[in-house]
C-alpha cells in the first residue's frame, strides 16, 4: 500500500530525467557548449574553451535547469565517430544541433549529417535545437541565413527552433534551453520513453 | 565517503590526486603503458602476477596508477582494488582480434560493479605498431562502449613501445576529473 502511494507519489512530483544528445560535426563546439552549460547551471568552472580537446568518446554532463533534470551526452562528431550516434538515439528525448556558423565550409558536411539524424527512426519525434553557433567570431551567419541555407525539409512532425548563440561566452544559451525543456516536457516521445521506461521496471 | 572527504580536501588545499586503475586481459600492454608513463621509457616486462603501482604526476595531477596483473586466475583479485578508484584505463591488444570479445566481456563485467560505478572509462587502443592491428572504431564497435550511458568514455589509439597516444589520453583523463568527472 505505502509502495503504491510512493509510487504515485514520485508519479507526481518527482522530476522527469531528459536525455539530450548534442550533435554536429567536428569543430562545431559540442564541448564548450558542454562545459558552458555546466557553468551555467552547476556551480562549478567547466573546462576553458583552450583546454578541450576533440571528443573520441561520450561526455556528459547533469544539470537542473527549468525545474527539469538534464543529462547531457556530447558525443565526438568526427566522421569516424559518428556511427555511434545513432546507438544513443532511442533513449534521447531530445537533440541540440551545433553549427559552427562561421564556417561556412562546413555547413554542407552539418546539412547532410543533420539530414542522417533526421530520417533515423528512433529520433522520431524528438525536439530538435538547432544552434548557430560561435556568433562570438565576426562573419558568424544568423540563425535565419543558416536556416535557409540548410533548408531542412523532413521536420514535418518534429518541434524545431534556430537560434544564434554562442557557447564561448554563453549568450542565448538559457533561453534555447528553456525553450528545449518546454517542448521535451509537451511531447509525445517524452511520454513514450516514460512508458517504455516503466515497462522495462524503471521509474 | 571516502572519495567525498578526498575530493573536498583536494578541492579545499588545491592538490589533486587521482586513483586510476589499469586493467585488461593478459599480455594487453598495461604494464609497458605504467613504466612509458612513468619513466617516459619502454622497460621489457613480464607477466604481471599481482600488482604494479606508481605515482605519475602530468598537468597537476597526481596519478596514481595501478596495473593489475591480467592472467585469468588473477582477474578476480581486481575487486579489491576497486574502492575510491577515479577512472579505469581498459587497455586491449587491438591485434589479438580473436580474444576482443574476451576484452568486450571482462569490459563490461568491470563496468558492472557496484565500487567502480563513478569511475569514467578510458580505453587504449594499444599495439597499433603492431600489423592487423584494428582502429579506434573497430574496438569502439568490438568493446561495444556505446551501451555505456552514464558515465564520461574515450579511447585513443596507443602504441606504448612508440609512447603514442598515451598522453593525449591523460590529457582527457586529467580534463575530465578536474571538469567534475562523469
Amino acid at each position: 500500500m505505502f509502495s503504491l502511494f510512493y509510487g504515485l507519489w514520485n508519479y507526481m512530483f518527482s522530476k522527469t530525467e531528459f536525455h539530450v544528445l548534442i550533435l554536429g560535426v567536428d569543430k562545431a563546439g559540442k564541448t564548450t557548449l558542454l562545459e558552458k552549460l555546466k557553468s551555467l547551471y552547476l556551480d562549478l568552472e567547466g573546462l576553458p574553451p583552450d583546454r578541450i580537446v576533440p571528443t573520441v568518446g561520450l561526455n556528459i554532463g547533469r544539470v537542473e535547469a527549468s525545474n527539469a533534470k538534464l543529462v547531457f551526452w556530447d558525443l565526438g562528431g568526427q566522421i569516424g565517430l559518428r556511427t555511434i550516434w545513432e546507438k544513443y538515439y532511442e533513449e534521447a528525448h531530445a537533440i541540440m544541433y551545433v553549427i559552427d556558423a562561421a564556417c561556412p565550409s562546413s555547413f554542407e558536411d552539418s546539412k547532410s549529417a543533420l539530414e542522417k539524424v533526421l530520417r533515423h527512426e528512433d529520433l522520431r519525434g524528438a525536439p530538435l535545437l538547432l544552434l548557430a553557433n560561435k556568433q562570438d567570431l565576426a562573419g558568424a551567419v544568423s540563425a535565419e541565413d543558416l536556416a535557409r541555407y540548410l533548408d531542412l525539409k523532413e521536420l514535418n512532425e518534429r518541434p524545431y527552433m534556430f537560434e544564434a548563440v554562442s557557447a564561448y561566452n554563453g549568450t542565448a544559451l538559457k533561453p534555447s534551453i528553456n525553450w528545449l525543456v518546454d517542448m521535451m516536457e509537451r511531447s509525445k516521445r517524452t511520454e513514450i520513453l516514460r512508458v517504455r521506461a516503466g515497462a522495462n521496471g524503471r521509474v | 565517503m571516502g572519495i567525498l572527504f578526498t575530493r573536498m580536501f583536494s578541492s579545499l588545499f588545491g592538490n589533486r590526486e587521482a586513483r586510476i586503475l589499469v586493467l585488461g586481459l593478459d599480455n594487453a600492454g598495461k604494464t609497458t603503458i605504467l613504466y612509458r608513463l612513468q619513466m617516459g621509457e619502454v622497460v621489457s616486462t613480464i607477466p604481471t602476477i599481482g600488482f604494479n603501482v606508481e605515482t605519475v604526476q602530468y598537468n597537476n595531477i597526481k596519478f596514481q596508477v595501478w596495473d593489475l596483473g591480467g592472467q585469468t586466475s588473477i582477474r578476480p583479485y581486481w575487486r579489491c582494488y576497486f574502492p575510491n578508484t577515479q577512472a579505469i584505463i581498459y587497455v586491449v591488444d587491438s591485434s589479438d582480434t580473436d580474444r576482443l570479445v574476451t576484452a568486450k566481456d571482462e569490459f563490461h563485467a568491470i563496468l558492472e560493479e557496484e565500487e567502480l560505478k563513478g569511475a569514467v572509462v578510458l580505453v587504449f587502443a594499444n599495439k597499433q605498431d603492431l600489423p592487423g592491428a584494428v582502429d579506434d572504431a573497430k574496438i569502439t564497435e568490438a568493446l561495444e562502449l556505446h551501451k555505456i550511458k552514464n558515465r564520461q568514455w574515450a579511447i585513443f589509439k596507443t602504441s606504448a613501445i612508440k609512447g603514442e597516444g598515451l598522453f593525449e589520453g591523460l590529457d582527457w583523463l586529467s580534463n575530465t576529473l578536474r571538469s567534475g568527472g562523469g
